[in-house]
């Protein structure tokens, strides 16, 4: 990673930072609303998930679009970089400034699950499929959000991945390996797990290696 | 550094020649004496605000007509003052006779009417 | 460096409403070259195009010795572009961007750049979003000068820009030509400023270029030709005239290969012999190719 890389993606964090910023402290207060009973519990869930699905489409979005609403885009360009390189920084550096809002939220989302008594830890594995998800879903958005030439598009990708969250939860949820275990008091890493993981991880994979294959090389980027 | 040399972009005359008239006027004045420096062509574009291209051609201008020289890679020099002051007069009333024929055009008057008011003219100072 | 700085060879860009065809133009280093052309002409598309933002459907660029746009990000080592349209990072200050740019060219020059703040009128505290037009323009304007790079590419510089930052803006471009190995490209409305600092013009309209030659040479070919023709006259055939305008007895012809010669052949009838500014001869020019295309 060349030098010109490494400083741009540390513009795209130092660019986002309240972003994450903020994200990553609705995270950590959500978790502590949900330490509060069982409404807290819900509610505090529920807010945690919002955050971080909320954070993430943020940056993707404001990260991408906005540069070249404001017309930013042909100042970052006039720099001394080509079109893959500028993909490359825009990518990693969003996706370095998402992770670093989700490890606290998830981290924070996992000490409560191991640390407090009312929560089963029989539901860690779900709650990491969840986590695993989220960064998935975030590696969907940019990767939509980067070869999307309008709003419109961009847009739809926000919708169906959102769309997705309620999908896993409804699907993954009630899987039987899953089902089965989640208020157990300990937590069982099975074969569903796994491949469920897997699949999550491929898709990550995928979705931040498709900008270097296609956005990178768009010959025309204004 | 040139700040006296001003260029009017709405003056009718085009800037090669205000350039040229404007360092004619301080050669023949003295201002700037025979075997003095010119500014570089860059410098004085750069000091003027004006192309490269508008001095490089005041500066070949001059040379053409005698009044500054160009030392190929030393600069560009004031040439040897004589009869300088003589041609910018003899300049000058070219400038004002072919004035005085366009007017005279304009009016309407014959060449003869034109040597006449001339002569005319010529009488009326001599009596002051 | 004994390439050119700018070197395009037949391009063309087609778009849906607009196509750019066979453009070509060379900028020699130690040059300031003034493009001029109505708007949607094409001057943006033609700029961006030598920067690689845009590649072309057709033809050869080449800038700094570099093929555009494979080899953009170097030769954009050495470009300072400018556009009128281009705005600052939203959520940093100036003193911001000063520190990123100097961060990534090593040629910056810290007090050239402190000098332009001063000159410029700007506060390295100000936030981006609150800068209004004129102070991008300038903002941007600073950090290209303060790199000191080879070859300026300028969109529109003098947008938004008051009577005294327009000065010293054009002031900074020519001090920029002390060095006859650094050259100007920039296209501008306004045609004051861009007839008093060119060596070279060219002009462009509908996607093509239509004249590109000397400034000098340019300024001395076009005159307005006032004739008053008495009853019972008329002119002769006349080379290279267009624009004639009757008005009872009087006659105006424009043309853009003026010479003693052709005053000759007019005749006695010539009132004035006027020459044209560059407002003038563009306007002319682009009416006069816009017939001759019959458009």
């Amino acid at each position: 990673m060349n030098i010109i890389t490494r400083k741009l993606i540390v513009k795209e964090l130092y660019v986002n930072r309240w972003m994450v910023a903020g994200g990553a402290l609705s995270g950590v207060a959500s978790i502590l609303i949900a330490t509060l009973g069982k409404t807290g519990f819900n509610v505090g869930a529920l807010t945690w998930l919002t955050t971080i699905i909320a954070t993430g489409v943020m940056l993707a979005l404001y990260g991408i679009m906005n540069e070249r609403k404001e017309n930013a885009l042909q100042f970052v360009l006039s720099l001394p970089l080509s079109i893959s390189e500028y993909v490359r920084a825009k990518m990693l550096g969003l996706f370095a400034g998402f992770l670093i809002m989700w490890s606290i939220s998830c981290a924070a989302a996992l000490l409560l699950v191991f640390l407090k008594a009312s929560v089963p830890d029989g539901i860690a594995p779900y709650v990491t499929l969840l986590c695993v998800f989220m960064l998935a879903n975030f590696a969907v958005v940019l990767c939509g959000a980067l070869h999307a030439q309008s709003e419109a598009l961009n847009s739809a990708v926000i919708v169906v991945t959102n769309m997705g969250v309620s999908i896993f939860m409804f699907t993954v949820g009630p899987m039987p390996g899953i089902q089965q275990h989640m208020w157990a008091p300990v937590p069982v890493w099975n074969d569903t797990f796994w491949t469920v993981l897997f699949c999550e991880l491929a898709v990550l994979v995928i979705a931040l290696t498709l900008p270097f294959v296609f956005a990178a090389r768009r010959r025309d980027f204004l | 550094m040139y700040s006296g040399i001003n260029i009017s972009q709405t003056d009718a005359r085009p800037m090669y020649l205000q350039i040229m008239e404007q360092i004619r006027a301080r050669i023949a004045a003295g201002d700037w004496p025979s075997g003095k420096e010119l500014p570089s062509i860059r410098a004085l574009a750069a000091a003027l605000n004006v192309s490269v291209i508008t001095i490089k051609r005041a500066y070949l201008d001059l040379e053409n007509e005698g009044v500054i020289v160009t030392r190929h890679g030393k600069g560009s020099f004031v040439a040897d003052v004589n009869g300088l002051a003589g041609e910018l007069q003899e300049e000058r009333l070219e400038e004002h006779l072919t004035r005085a024929v366009e007017i005279g055009q304009s009016l309407g008057l014959s060449e003869d009417d034109l040597a006449a008011r001339l002569r005319r003219a010529q009488r009326n100072l001599g009596k002051n | 460096m004994d390439h050119k700085h700018i070197e395009m060879r037949g391009v063309r860009k087609s778009y849906r409403f607009f196509t750019l065809d066979d453009l070509s133009l060379s900028l020699e280093p130690g040059e300031v070259m003034g493009f001029v052309g109505p708007n949607g002409a094409g001057k943006s598309t033609t700029l961006k195009l030598a920067m690689g933002f845009i590649a072309p459907d057709a033809g050869e660029i080449s800038v700094l010795g570099h093929p555009m746009p494979e080899a953009q990000a170097a030769a954009k080592r050495d470009i300072g572009y400018v556009s009128a349209e281009m705005r600052l990072l939203p959520h940093a200050t100036l003193g911001w961007h000063m520190e990123f740019v100097k961060s990534i060219y090593p040629e910056w020059d810290g007090g050239y750049a402190a000098t332009l703040v001063k000159r410029f009128n700007l506060r390295p505290e100000q936030n981006a979003r609150s800068l209004s037009l004129g102070e991008h323009v300038k903002a941007t304007l600073l950090l290209a000068l303060a790199r000191r790079p080879r070859l300026l590419v300028l969109d529109e510089p003098t947008t938004g820009l008051d009577p005294v930052a327009r000065h010293e803006v054009i002031s900074e471009f020519m001090d920029v030509l002390r060095d006859d190995s650094r050259s100007i490209l920039f296209s501008s409305h306004n045609t004051v400023d861009v007839e008093r600092i060119s060596d070279r013009l060219t002009f462009i309209d509908r996607g093509r270029i239509v004249d590109s030659s000397n400034k000098e040479d340019f300024l001395d070919r076009w005159r307005r030709i006032h004739v008053k023709l008495p009853a019972g006259t008329s002119l002769p055939e006349l080379p290279n005239v267009f624009g004639r305008v009757n008005d009872g007895q009087f006659v105006t012809l424009t043309t853009n290969q003026y010479s003693e010669g052709l005053r000759a052949l007019i005749g006695p009838h010539v009132r004035e012999v006027q020459r044209m500014n560059l407002e003038e001869i563009f306007v002319a020019n682009v009416m006069y190719h816009r017939e001759v295309r019959g458009s």
